[in-house]
Protein backbone atom coordinates (compact mmCIF):
# COMPACT_ATOMS: atom_id res chain seq x y z
CA UNK A 1 0.00 0.00 0.00
CA UNK A 2 2.63 2.20 1.28
CA UNK A 3 4.35 1.94 -2.66
CA UNK A 4 1.26 2.40 -4.25
CA UNK A 5 0.61 5.89 -2.79
CA UNK A 6 4.59 6.54 -2.80
CA UNK A 7 4.58 5.78 -6.27
CA UNK A 8 1.21 8.05 -6.71
CA UNK A 9 2.84 10.78 -5.45
CA UNK A 10 6.40 10.88 -7.21
CA UNK A 11 3.66 10.90 -10.60
CA UNK A 12 2.17 14.14 -8.92
CA UNK A 13 5.57 15.67 -8.14
CA UNK A 14 6.63 14.70 -11.63
CA UNK A 15 3.66 16.36 -13.45
CA UNK A 16 4.48 19.74 -11.21
CA UNK A 17 7.96 19.82 -11.89
CA UNK A 18 7.96 20.06 -15.84
CA UNK A 19 4.70 22.88 -15.32
CA UNK A 20 7.89 24.50 -13.21
CA UNK A 21 10.11 23.70 -16.50
CA UNK A 22 13.97 24.25 -15.64
CA UNK A 23 13.44 22.35 -12.03
CA UNK A 24 13.46 19.50 -14.15
CA UNK A 25 16.94 19.35 -14.66
CA UNK A 26 18.01 20.27 -11.18
CA UNK A 27 18.03 16.77 -10.30
CA UNK A 28 20.57 15.62 -13.01
CA UNK A 29 23.52 14.47 -12.14
CA UNK A 30 25.99 16.78 -10.79
CA UNK A 31 29.32 16.50 -8.89
CA UNK A 32 29.92 18.68 -6.38
CA UNK A 33 34.12 19.17 -6.32
CA UNK A 34 34.57 21.20 -3.12
CA UNK A 35 33.87 19.24 0.58
CA UNK A 36 31.42 21.18 1.50
CA UNK A 37 29.08 17.43 1.97
CA UNK A 38 25.27 19.30 0.81
CA UNK A 39 23.83 19.24 -2.40
CA UNK A 40 21.84 22.77 -1.53
CA UNK A 41 21.73 25.40 -3.83
CA UNK A 42 22.12 28.37 -1.56
CA UNK A 43 19.92 30.54 -3.69
CA UNK A 44 16.22 28.46 -3.41
CA UNK A 45 14.74 30.35 -0.68
CA UNK A 46 11.52 27.55 -0.80
CA UNK A 47 14.00 24.68 0.09
CA UNK A 48 13.51 22.01 2.51
CA UNK A 49 17.27 21.29 3.45
CA UNK A 50 17.25 18.31 5.96
CA UNK A 51 20.71 16.91 7.78
CA UNK A 52 21.23 13.16 7.01
CA UNK A 53 23.84 12.06 9.65
CA UNK A 54 25.21 8.96 8.25
CA UNK A 55 27.81 6.69 9.93
CA UNK A 56 31.14 6.08 7.77
CA UNK A 57 33.84 3.93 8.28
CA UNK A 58 36.53 2.97 5.58
CA UNK A 59 38.53 -0.74 5.58
CA UNK A 60 40.69 0.90 3.81
CA UNK A 61 41.78 3.41 6.64
CA UNK A 62 42.04 1.52 9.69
CA UNK A 63 43.40 3.97 11.35
CA UNK A 64 40.43 6.04 11.28
CA UNK A 65 37.76 5.43 13.77
CA UNK A 66 34.19 5.15 12.23
CA UNK A 67 32.18 8.66 12.40
CA UNK A 68 29.38 10.18 11.47
CA UNK A 69 29.61 12.53 8.40
CA UNK A 70 26.34 14.95 7.53
CA UNK A 71 25.23 15.73 4.27
CA UNK A 72 22.16 18.41 3.92
CA UNK A 73 19.72 17.27 0.96
CA UNK A 74 16.73 19.75 0.04
CA UNK A 75 13.67 17.36 0.18
CA UNK A 76 11.86 19.00 -2.62
CA UNK A 77 14.87 17.78 -4.86
CA UNK A 78 14.80 14.72 -3.29
CA UNK A 79 12.74 11.54 -3.72
CA UNK A 80 10.41 10.32 -0.92
CA UNK A 81 12.56 7.41 1.00
CA UNK A 82 15.72 7.28 2.80
CA UNK A 83 17.59 5.31 -0.43
CA UNK A 84 16.55 8.15 -2.42
CA UNK A 85 18.39 10.41 -0.16
CA UNK A 86 21.18 7.89 0.12
CA UNK A 87 21.46 7.42 -3.96
CA UNK A 88 21.44 10.77 -4.38
CA UNK A 89 23.77 11.37 -1.88
CA UNK A 90 26.65 9.00 -3.41
CA UNK A 91 25.21 10.38 -6.84
CA UNK A 92 25.84 13.73 -6.22
CA UNK A 93 27.63 14.35 -3.14
CA UNK A 94 29.65 11.68 -2.24
CA UNK A 95 30.36 8.94 -3.97
CA UNK A 96 32.33 7.19 -1.34
CA UNK A 97 29.09 6.63 0.92
CA UNK A 98 28.81 2.59 0.68
CA UNK A 99 25.24 0.31 1.22
CA UNK A 100 23.55 -2.20 -0.45
CA UNK A 101 20.71 -1.87 -2.63
CA UNK A 102 19.15 -3.71 -5.03
CA UNK A 103 15.44 -3.60 -5.61
CA UNK A 104 14.15 -0.01 -3.93
CA UNK A 105 10.64 -1.56 -3.44
CA UNK A 106 11.43 -3.93 -0.47
CA UNK A 107 11.70 -7.12 -2.07
CA UNK A 108 14.87 -8.25 -2.10
CA UNK A 109 16.15 -6.79 1.88
CA UNK A 110 19.41 -6.01 0.65
CA UNK A 111 19.15 -1.77 2.20
CA UNK A 112 18.20 -3.05 5.77
CA UNK A 113 19.79 -0.40 8.26
CA UNK A 114 19.41 1.37 11.18
CA UNK A 115 17.16 4.83 10.32
CA UNK A 116 16.71 6.86 13.56
CA UNK A 117 17.18 4.16 15.94
CA UNK A 118 14.66 1.56 13.98
CA UNK A 119 15.66 -1.12 12.30
CA UNK A 120 14.01 -1.02 8.60
CA UNK A 121 14.39 -1.21 5.12
CA UNK A 122 15.81 2.28 3.55
CA UNK A 123 13.60 1.62 0.81
CA UNK A 124 10.36 1.44 2.41
CA UNK A 125 11.09 3.94 5.18
CA UNK A 126 10.25 7.68 4.11
CA UNK A 127 12.22 10.18 4.97
CA UNK A 128 11.14 12.21 8.29
CA UNK A 129 9.43 15.68 6.44
CA UNK A 130 10.41 17.80 9.83
CA UNK A 131 13.87 18.90 8.46
CA UNK A 132 14.56 20.51 12.24
CA UNK A 133 15.64 17.27 13.23
CA UNK A 134 18.56 15.15 11.93
CA UNK A 135 18.20 11.38 10.19
CA UNK A 136 20.79 9.27 11.62
CA UNK A 137 21.72 6.29 9.69
CA UNK A 138 23.77 3.76 11.18
CA UNK A 139 24.10 -0.01 9.73
CA UNK A 140 22.26 -3.13 11.77
CA UNK A 141 23.58 -3.00 15.31
CA UNK A 142 25.79 -5.41 16.45
CA UNK A 143 27.01 -6.48 13.11
CA UNK A 144 30.63 -6.79 12.05
CA UNK A 145 30.59 -3.90 9.63
CA UNK A 146 32.60 -4.38 6.43
CA UNK A 147 32.32 -0.32 4.84
CA UNK A 148 29.91 2.11 6.01
CA UNK A 149 26.15 1.11 6.12
CA UNK A 150 27.55 -2.86 4.92
CA UNK A 151 26.89 -5.58 7.52
CA UNK A 152 28.74 -8.60 7.54
CA UNK A 153 25.70 -11.26 7.06
CA UNK A 154 28.19 -14.43 6.59
CA UNK A 155 27.11 -16.21 10.11
CA UNK A 156 23.45 -14.98 9.50
CA UNK A 157 23.55 -17.10 6.48
CA UNK A 158 25.20 -19.85 7.67
CA UNK A 159 22.37 -20.27 10.26
CA UNK A 160 19.65 -19.57 7.60
CA UNK A 161 21.74 -22.89 6.13
CA UNK A 162 21.95 -24.92 9.10
CA UNK A 163 17.66 -25.13 9.44
CA UNK A 164 17.63 -26.65 5.84
CA UNK A 165 15.20 -24.18 4.52
CA UNK A 166 14.05 -26.54 1.59
CA UNK A 167 11.31 -28.99 1.02
CA UNK A 168 12.58 -32.35 2.73
CA UNK A 169 10.45 -35.14 1.72
CA UNK A 170 10.84 -39.33 1.50
CA UNK A 171 7.39 -40.12 -0.04
CA UNK A 172 6.20 -39.43 -3.59
CA UNK A 173 3.01 -37.40 -4.83
CA UNK A 174 0.10 -39.60 -4.50
CA UNK A 175 -0.40 -38.73 -8.04
CA UNK A 176 2.95 -38.71 -9.14
CA UNK A 177 2.85 -35.32 -10.18
CA UNK A 178 2.91 -32.32 -7.18
CA UNK A 179 2.87 -32.03 -3.88
CA UNK A 180 -0.49 -31.26 -3.24
CA UNK A 181 -1.76 -28.94 -0.36
CA UNK A 182 -5.19 -28.32 0.95
CA UNK A 183 -5.95 -24.59 1.44
CA UNK A 184 -6.08 -24.60 4.89
CA UNK A 185 -2.74 -25.78 5.02
CA UNK A 186 -1.77 -23.48 2.29
CA UNK A 187 -2.75 -21.25 4.75
CA UNK A 188 -0.49 -21.59 7.64
CA UNK A 189 2.47 -20.73 4.95
CA UNK A 190 0.86 -16.52 4.72
CA UNK A 191 2.95 -14.56 7.20
CA UNK A 192 5.78 -17.04 6.60
CA UNK A 193 6.72 -17.09 3.41
CA UNK A 194 6.85 -12.93 2.68
CA UNK A 195 10.18 -12.93 5.03
CA UNK A 196 12.80 -11.44 2.58
CA UNK A 197 15.39 -12.13 5.33
CA UNK A 198 16.66 -8.97 5.43
CA UNK A 199 17.66 -9.19 9.20
CA UNK A 200 16.52 -6.38 10.33
CA UNK A 201 14.58 -8.79 13.27
CA UNK A 202 17.30 -10.46 14.52
CA UNK A 203 19.81 -7.63 14.69
CA UNK A 204 16.83 -6.18 16.41
CA UNK A 205 16.85 -8.57 19.19
CA UNK A 206 19.05 -8.34 22.24
CA UNK A 207 18.95 -11.63 22.71
CA UNK A 208 20.89 -12.11 19.60
CA UNK A 209 23.03 -9.25 20.44
CA UNK A 210 24.52 -10.94 23.20
CA UNK A 211 24.69 -14.85 22.04
CA UNK A 212 24.12 -14.58 18.04
CA UNK A 213 26.68 -17.49 17.54
CA UNK A 214 24.45 -20.20 18.93
CA UNK A 215 20.81 -18.54 19.32
CA UNK A 216 19.39 -18.50 15.63
CA UNK A 217 17.10 -15.36 15.98
CA UNK A 218 13.99 -14.18 15.03
CA UNK A 219 14.07 -14.22 11.20
CA UNK A 220 15.79 -17.74 11.08
CA UNK A 221 13.57 -18.73 13.49
CA UNK A 222 10.57 -17.79 11.80
CA UNK A 223 11.97 -19.48 8.30
CA UNK A 224 12.04 -22.52 10.43
CA UNK A 225 8.42 -22.16 11.32
CA UNK A 226 7.82 -22.03 7.86
CA UNK A 227 9.49 -25.42 6.90
CA UNK A 228 8.20 -27.19 10.23
CA UNK A 229 3.86 -26.53 9.84
CA UNK A 230 4.21 -26.95 6.06
CA UNK A 231 1.59 -29.96 5.04
CA UNK A 232 4.76 -30.97 2.66
CA UNK A 233 7.23 -31.29 4.35
CA UNK A 234 8.43 -34.42 5.87
CA UNK A 235 11.26 -33.79 8.05
CA UNK A 236 9.27 -32.22 10.91
CA UNK A 237 10.33 -33.94 13.59
CA UNK A 238 13.99 -33.79 12.90
CA UNK A 239 13.59 -29.90 12.56
CA UNK A 240 12.36 -29.74 15.76
CA UNK A 241 14.98 -32.26 17.10
CA UNK A 242 17.36 -29.50 16.06
CA UNK A 243 16.12 -26.76 17.86
CA UNK A 244 15.96 -28.80 21.02
CA UNK A 245 18.43 -27.63 23.29
CA UNK A 246 18.93 -24.41 25.75
CA UNK A 247 20.35 -21.96 22.82
CA UNK A 248 19.26 -22.55 19.52
CA UNK A 249 15.40 -21.94 20.07
CA UNK A 250 14.98 -21.22 23.65
CA UNK A 251 17.07 -18.04 24.38
CA UNK A 252 13.99 -16.16 23.24
CA UNK A 253 12.54 -14.51 26.09
CA UNK A 254 9.84 -12.95 23.73
CA UNK A 255 11.20 -9.33 23.92
CA UNK A 256 9.49 -8.73 20.77
CA UNK A 257 11.62 -6.01 19.58
CA UNK A 258 11.21 -8.46 16.09
CA UNK A 259 7.87 -8.23 15.81
CA UNK A 260 8.01 -4.18 16.08
CA UNK A 261 10.72 -3.98 13.56
CA UNK A 262 9.80 -5.64 11.15
CA UNK A 263 9.74 -3.75 7.87
CA UNK A 264 7.36 -6.75 6.11
CA UNK A 265 5.29 -6.21 9.15
CA UNK A 266 5.68 -10.23 9.97
CA UNK A 267 5.46 -11.66 13.40
CA UNK A 268 8.81 -13.70 14.02
CA UNK A 269 7.80 -13.14 17.80
CA UNK A 270 4.54 -15.31 16.96
CA UNK A 271 6.60 -17.69 14.40
CA UNK A 272 8.86 -18.71 17.89
CA UNK A 273 5.78 -18.58 20.25
CA UNK A 274 4.41 -21.55 18.17
CA UNK A 275 7.17 -23.25 17.78
CA UNK A 276 7.54 -23.23 21.30
CA UNK A 277 4.06 -24.59 21.55
CA UNK A 278 4.74 -27.32 18.91
CA UNK A 279 7.58 -28.13 20.98
CA UNK A 280 6.33 -28.65 24.16
CA UNK A 281 4.80 -31.48 26.16
CA UNK B 1 38.64 -9.98 6.60
CA UNK B 2 38.71 -6.76 7.23
CA UNK B 3 36.13 -6.54 9.38
CA UNK B 4 37.77 -9.70 11.41
CA UNK B 5 40.60 -7.72 12.30
CA UNK B 6 38.48 -4.38 13.44
CA UNK B 7 38.27 -4.36 17.53
CA UNK B 8 42.00 -5.12 17.34
CA UNK B 9 42.90 -2.27 14.90
CA UNK B 10 40.00 -0.09 16.64
CA UNK B 11 41.56 -0.06 20.17
CA UNK B 12 44.95 0.24 18.65
CA UNK B 13 43.62 3.51 16.87
CA UNK B 14 41.90 4.70 19.74
CA UNK B 15 45.17 4.11 21.86
CA UNK B 16 47.59 6.12 19.48
CA UNK B 17 44.96 9.07 18.60
CA UNK B 18 44.55 9.55 22.66
CA UNK B 19 48.31 9.81 22.99
CA UNK B 20 49.07 11.82 19.97
CA UNK B 21 45.96 14.37 21.07
CA UNK B 22 47.93 14.74 24.12
CA UNK B 23 51.33 16.11 22.53
CA UNK B 24 49.62 18.34 20.30
CA UNK B 25 47.97 20.07 23.41
CA UNK B 26 50.63 22.34 24.00
CA UNK B 27 51.20 23.65 20.65
CA UNK B 28 47.77 24.67 20.71
CA UNK B 29 47.74 26.09 23.47
CA UNK B 30 50.44 28.44 22.12
CA UNK B 31 48.84 29.27 18.74
CA UNK B 32 45.59 30.11 20.05
CA UNK B 33 47.47 32.41 22.99
CA UNK B 34 45.21 31.67 25.30
CA UNK B 35 46.08 32.51 29.26
CA UNK B 36 47.40 29.82 31.67
CA UNK B 37 44.25 29.54 32.72
CA UNK B 38 42.32 28.54 29.58
CA UNK B 39 45.31 26.10 28.66
CA UNK B 40 44.87 24.42 31.61
CA UNK B 41 40.99 24.19 30.44
CA UNK B 42 42.31 22.90 27.05
CA UNK B 43 44.36 20.64 28.96
CA UNK B 44 41.75 19.26 30.97
CA UNK B 45 39.22 18.60 27.98
CA UNK B 46 41.97 16.85 26.09
CA UNK B 47 42.68 14.70 28.64
CA UNK B 48 38.99 13.99 28.81
CA UNK B 49 38.14 13.79 25.51
CA UNK B 50 41.45 11.63 25.02
CA UNK B 51 39.79 9.96 28.05
CA UNK B 52 36.45 9.10 26.65
CA UNK B 53 37.90 8.84 23.30
CA UNK B 54 40.47 5.80 24.15
CA UNK B 55 38.03 3.71 27.09
CA UNK B 56 39.76 0.20 26.37
CA UNK B 57 35.86 -1.22 26.77
CA UNK B 58 37.42 -4.00 29.00
CA UNK B 59 33.96 -4.94 30.33
CA UNK B 60 33.00 -7.78 27.57
CA UNK B 61 34.50 -6.01 24.85
CA UNK B 62 33.06 -7.96 21.35
CA UNK B 63 35.81 -10.06 20.31
CA UNK B 64 36.78 -10.64 16.46
CA UNK B 65 34.94 -12.12 14.15
CA UNK B 66 34.71 -15.63 13.51
CA UNK B 67 33.81 -18.09 11.23
CA UNK B 68 33.81 -21.24 11.57
CA UNK B 69 34.54 -23.31 8.08
CA UNK B 70 33.95 -21.20 4.75
CA UNK B 71 31.30 -19.15 4.32
CA UNK B 72 28.92 -22.01 2.43
CA UNK B 73 29.16 -24.27 5.49
CA UNK B 74 26.12 -24.08 7.33
CA UNK B 75 26.57 -23.56 11.31
CA UNK B 76 26.87 -26.78 13.39
CA UNK B 77 23.30 -28.30 15.36
CA UNK B 78 23.92 -28.98 18.20
CA UNK B 79 22.60 -32.15 19.81
CA UNK B 80 19.04 -32.62 20.83
CA UNK B 81 18.95 -32.18 24.86
CA UNK B 82 15.22 -31.73 25.44
CA UNK B 83 15.93 -31.42 29.35
CA UNK B 84 17.68 -27.88 28.49
CA UNK B 85 14.80 -27.16 25.72
CA UNK B 86 11.74 -28.36 25.47
CA UNK B 87 10.68 -30.09 28.55
CA UNK B 88 12.99 -27.48 30.51
CA UNK B 89 10.61 -24.69 28.94
CA UNK B 90 7.86 -26.69 29.57
CA UNK B 91 8.17 -27.10 33.21
CA UNK B 92 9.04 -23.48 33.38
CA UNK B 93 5.91 -22.21 32.07
CA UNK B 94 3.76 -25.15 34.60
CA UNK B 95 5.61 -23.93 37.32
CA UNK B 96 5.32 -19.73 36.57
CA UNK B 97 1.18 -20.54 35.36
CA UNK B 98 0.87 -22.45 38.74
CA UNK B 99 2.44 -19.24 40.95
CA UNK B 100 -0.41 -17.37 39.49
CA UNK B 101 -3.49 -19.48 41.37
CA UNK B 102 -1.12 -20.12 44.41
CA UNK B 103 -0.59 -16.42 44.98
CA UNK B 104 -4.17 -15.20 44.54
CA UNK B 105 -5.84 -17.96 46.74
CA UNK B 106 -4.76 -17.19 50.03
CA UNK B 107 -5.80 -13.75 49.70
CA UNK B 108 -9.24 -15.03 48.02
CA UNK B 109 -10.49 -17.40 50.80
CA UNK B 110 -8.77 -15.48 53.19
CA UNK B 111 -7.94 -18.04 54.96
CA UNK B 112 -3.84 -19.82 55.31
CA UNK B 113 -3.17 -23.06 54.72
CA UNK B 114 0.43 -24.11 55.70
CA UNK B 115 0.87 -26.55 52.79
CA UNK B 116 -0.66 -24.13 50.19
CA UNK B 117 1.80 -21.56 51.49
CA UNK B 118 5.01 -24.39 51.58
CA UNK B 119 4.07 -25.06 47.77
CA UNK B 120 4.08 -21.12 46.77
CA UNK B 121 7.56 -21.04 48.68
CA UNK B 122 8.91 -23.77 47.29
CA UNK B 123 7.59 -22.86 43.17
CA UNK B 124 8.95 -19.29 43.74
CA UNK B 125 12.71 -20.55 44.88
CA UNK B 126 12.77 -23.01 41.72
CA UNK B 127 10.89 -20.18 39.69
CA UNK B 128 13.58 -17.25 40.72
CA UNK B 129 16.12 -20.13 40.46
CA UNK B 130 15.51 -20.68 36.52
CA UNK B 131 15.59 -17.27 35.91
CA UNK B 132 18.78 -16.35 37.41
CA UNK B 133 20.03 -19.79 35.50
CA UNK B 134 18.35 -17.54 32.16
CA UNK B 135 20.46 -14.68 33.14
CA UNK B 136 23.47 -16.55 33.59
CA UNK B 137 23.40 -18.02 30.06
CA UNK B 138 22.58 -14.78 28.50
CA UNK B 139 24.83 -13.04 29.71
CA UNK B 140 28.00 -14.89 30.81
CA UNK B 141 27.87 -17.04 27.63
CA UNK B 142 29.73 -20.51 28.69
CA UNK B 143 31.62 -20.09 25.05
CA UNK B 144 33.68 -17.06 25.96
CA UNK B 145 33.87 -17.19 29.65
CA UNK B 146 33.55 -20.51 30.76
CA UNK B 147 35.50 -19.84 33.96
CA UNK B 148 32.72 -17.09 35.25
CA UNK B 149 29.80 -19.45 33.56
CA UNK B 150 30.69 -22.03 36.08
CA UNK B 151 31.42 -19.57 39.36
CA UNK B 152 27.57 -17.91 38.59
CA UNK B 153 26.02 -21.33 38.20
CA UNK B 154 27.47 -22.81 41.56
CA UNK B 155 26.89 -19.69 43.61
CA UNK B 156 23.33 -19.19 42.33
CA UNK B 157 23.19 -22.98 43.52
CA UNK B 158 24.58 -22.11 46.81
CA UNK B 159 22.21 -19.10 47.08
CA UNK B 160 19.19 -21.14 46.07
CA UNK B 161 20.00 -23.54 48.61
CA UNK B 162 20.43 -21.47 51.07
CA UNK B 163 17.40 -19.49 50.59
CA UNK B 164 15.55 -22.74 50.47
CA UNK B 165 16.80 -23.63 53.88
CA UNK B 166 15.71 -19.88 55.36
CA UNK B 167 12.27 -20.39 53.66
CA UNK B 168 11.75 -23.74 55.39
CA UNK B 169 12.77 -22.10 58.87
CA UNK B 170 10.72 -18.83 57.79
CA UNK B 171 7.69 -21.14 57.34
CA UNK B 172 8.02 -24.23 60.14
CA UNK B 173 9.71 -21.53 62.83
CA UNK B 174 7.61 -18.01 62.20
CA UNK B 175 4.66 -17.20 60.21
CA UNK B 176 5.66 -17.90 56.51
CA UNK B 177 5.60 -15.99 53.40
CA UNK B 178 1.96 -14.94 52.66
CA UNK B 179 1.33 -13.60 56.41
CA UNK B 180 4.73 -12.01 56.39
CA UNK B 181 3.37 -10.16 53.14
CA UNK B 182 -0.14 -9.21 54.73
CA UNK B 183 1.44 -7.81 57.78
CA UNK B 184 4.01 -5.59 55.74
CA UNK B 185 0.90 -4.65 53.59
CA UNK B 186 -1.20 -3.34 56.40
CA UNK B 187 1.75 -1.73 58.16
Amino acid sequence: MAALRSSSSRLLAAASRSSAGPSMFVRSMASVGDATVNAVPKSSSSARNKTFQIYRWNPEEPNEKPKMQSYTLDLNKTGPMILDALVRIKNEVDPTLTFRRSCREGICGSCAMNINGQNTLACLCRIPTDTSADTKVYPLPHTYVVKDLVPDLTHFYKQYKSIQPYLQRDTPAPDGREYRQSKADRKKLDGLYECILCACCSTSCPSYWWNAEEYLGPAILLQSYRWIIDSRDERTEARKAALDNSMSLYRCHTILNCTRTCPKGLNPGLAIAEIKKEMAF
Amino acid sequence: MASAIRPMLLRQTALSVATRRAATVPAFAFLSRTTPFQSTIAKDASRVAAFHASSRRSLLPPGPQIIKGTINDAVPVPDPKPTHGSYHWTFERLIAAGLIPLTVAPFAAGSLNPALDATLCALLLVHSHSGFQSIIIDYIPSRSYPGAYKTSMWLLNIATVLVGIGLYEFETNDVGVTEAVKRVWNA
